[in-house]
């Protein structure tokens, strides 16, 4: 096991980043964007499923945000480091595992995640939406990020070129993050939709979110079926690993 | 020690390398010369893991390329072609993450020394993208050694560099051949080659058409070369010694010059093409 050194070199450069207003401001600015026109705007005085749009909306997009940070910046960073700079090269020709590069990379991309998601939730409490009642919040929450940082690292080196990973995030990746339970229940939509949706696992993760924000039971099978997901992706990775330098 | 025993890669309809058979000992300097697309690049990534062979077999120290790709990778050190340094990172913070990558103990004395080395004190907690094409270089060289190898990959580590960093490049890989590291070089700089390596075999369109230790191959194709300018083309003649090459020169015009043959000559010789870009 080592996967230190991996997760190392993305804290050091994402540490760089932090310290840029410009990274900090652009990673917040579009989530906030959607609380404010959704929570405050669109949703005030709205009450859904018994209660305020406001604290509805601030786990789906906590949900949102979350499965974005933890996606894309590994996919790209990942890709570019791949195809253009060939930093990847140096892990390659070191004598770590694809497992190894797998969990230092999942990792850094959660902690993107949780950072990015984590500012939703304190913006969400000044605004009034009060904290996650229930403590099952936080490993859902982190199951979801380490859900999509390793969508993120198959992205990355899948890619055959960066713009790949832009491309799966607009089919993938985007439609998720407006119809998967994270501004309106899923129940509101046509049948056939909802079907296609319940094997997409951000809709597990707004529902089983939203449930423990409020303090609602989480039910197991979202859990569930969250974890087997990120188990057959986390594998998934490590494999395309292994093959991506043959 | 490194052996490939018909070493092939095709890409395609694309013969990068062909049935390459070396025997590189240990402790030997060994170059690899050739022009732009003869292959070298591809032989040192196959000998490197990161590329699979199309057929035929590698070995380093006893250890299979393919089969035993991880065991390899903790002898060997790559300074790869690209300057693939993390350029978001320090000097240092890039030395740092290959000693935990090897898993190494003392790192810290060790990027202190290699800072030293290669020069690069002062520069060393600057990012690695404010660092000129040069200090890169360096860096590179001085990571691909941070683990100590046994043996190790150089592809073009001197490529672009002014004559200076070159020659400090030079003095570094020297040194390593005190050490008694064993050293696959890539080059297309003749001069580079003649003054480094123990021997050198050339490539040509992925096939290796020489192989010897760069006296024997002058040797044999003639220690002296005059050159004429006939009709606006420079022609070569080689001549075995001395006397012959001047009494030929004579009878030229003014535009003649008389040199000891290198290797460049015998790739000429050999393919009609030039290495040097
Ligand atoms: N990934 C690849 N896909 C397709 N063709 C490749 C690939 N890598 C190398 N080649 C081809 O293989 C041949 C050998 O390339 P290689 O990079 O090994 O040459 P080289 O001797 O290192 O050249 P240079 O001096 O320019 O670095 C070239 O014809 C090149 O186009
Ligand atoms: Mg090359």
């Amino acid at each position: 096991m080592n996967f230190y050194p991996i997760f190392l070199r993305e804290m050091l450069i994402f540490k760089r980043r932090l310290l840029r207003i410009g990274y900090l401001f652009s990673t917040m600015v579009t989530p906030l964007l959607y609380l404010v026109a959704f929570g405050l705007g669109l949703g005030r005085g709205i009450s859904i499923e018994g209660v305020s749009y406001l604290a509805f909306v601030v786990p789906g997009i906590c949900a949102m945000s979350s499965m974005t940070n933890s996606y894309s910046w590994i996919a790209t960073t990942i890709a570019v480091g791949r195809l253009h700079f060939k930093t990847f090269d140096e892990f390659q020709v070191s004598p770590v595992t694809a497992t190894d590069i797998m969990l230092g990379e999942v990792l850094s991309g959660v902690v993107r995640g949780l950072f990015a998601s984590s500012l939703i939730l304190v913006a969400g409490a000044i605004f009034g939406a009060g904290f996650p009642k229930s403590p099952v919040f936080f490993p859902v929450w982190l199951l979801n990020c380490l859900i999509f940082a390793s969508f993120g690292v198959i992205a990355g080196f899948r890619a055959k070129s960066h713009e790949d990973t832009a491309t799966f995030s607009n089919f993938f990746i985007m439609p998720m993050a407006f119809f998967c339970g994270t501004f309106f229940p899923v129940d509101r939509l046509p049948y056939f939709i909802k079907a296609v949706l319940y094997f997409l696992p951000l809709t597990h993760a707004s529902k089983a979110l939203r449930a423990s924000f409020l303090g609602q039971g989480v039910e197991i099978i979202s859990l569930g079926i969250m974890l087997a997901v990120f188990v057959v992706c986390f594998y998934w990775g490590v494999i395309t690993i292994r093959r991506s330098n043959r | 020690m490194i052996i490939t025993e018909n070493l092939t890669k095709y890409f395609g309809q694309i013969k990068a390398v062909e049935k390459l058979n070396l025997h590189i000992v240990k402790g030997e300097i060994f170059g690899l010369l050739g022009p732009n697309g003869a292959g070298k690049t591809t032989t040192v990534r196959m000998l490197n893991t990161l590329t699979l062979p199309t057929s035929g077999r590698a070995e380093i120290n006893g250890l299979d390329v393919v089969r035993e790709a991880t065991k390899v990778k903790r002898l060997i050190g790559v300074a790869p072609q690209e300057l693939n340094l993390d350029r978001e990172l320090t000097g240092r913070e890039n030395l740092r993450l290959h000693g935990l990558l090897h898993q190494m103990k003392g790192i810290e004395e060790r990027i202190e020394y290699l800072l030293k080395w290669t020069g690069l004190s002062e520069r060393a907690d600057s990012l690695v993208k404010t660092y000129s094409g040069g200090m890169q270089r360096r860096l590179l060289v001085a990571r691909s050694i941070m683990h100590r190898p046994g043996v190790l990959f150089l592809d073009e580590p001197t490529v672009g560099l002014d004559p200076q960093v070159r020659r400090q490049i030079w003095d570094l890989i020297r040194n390593l051949k005190q050490q008694g590291v064993t050293v696959l070089l890539t080059t297309h700089y003749i001069e580079e080659a003649e003054l480094l390596c123990h021997r050198v075999g050339i490539l040509s369109h992925g096939k290796l058409i020489v192989l010897g230790t760069p006296p024997e191959l002058k040797a044999q194709i003639g220690r002296f070369v005059v050159e004429s300018l006939d009709d606006g083309v420079t022609n070569y003649r080689l001549f075995e010694g001395r006397e012959e090459a001047y009494r030929f020169a004579q009878t030229r015009g003014d535009d003649v010059v008389i040199r000891e043959s290198n290797l460049e000559d015998v790739f000429i010789k050999l393919t009609g093409e030039r290495i040097e870009r």
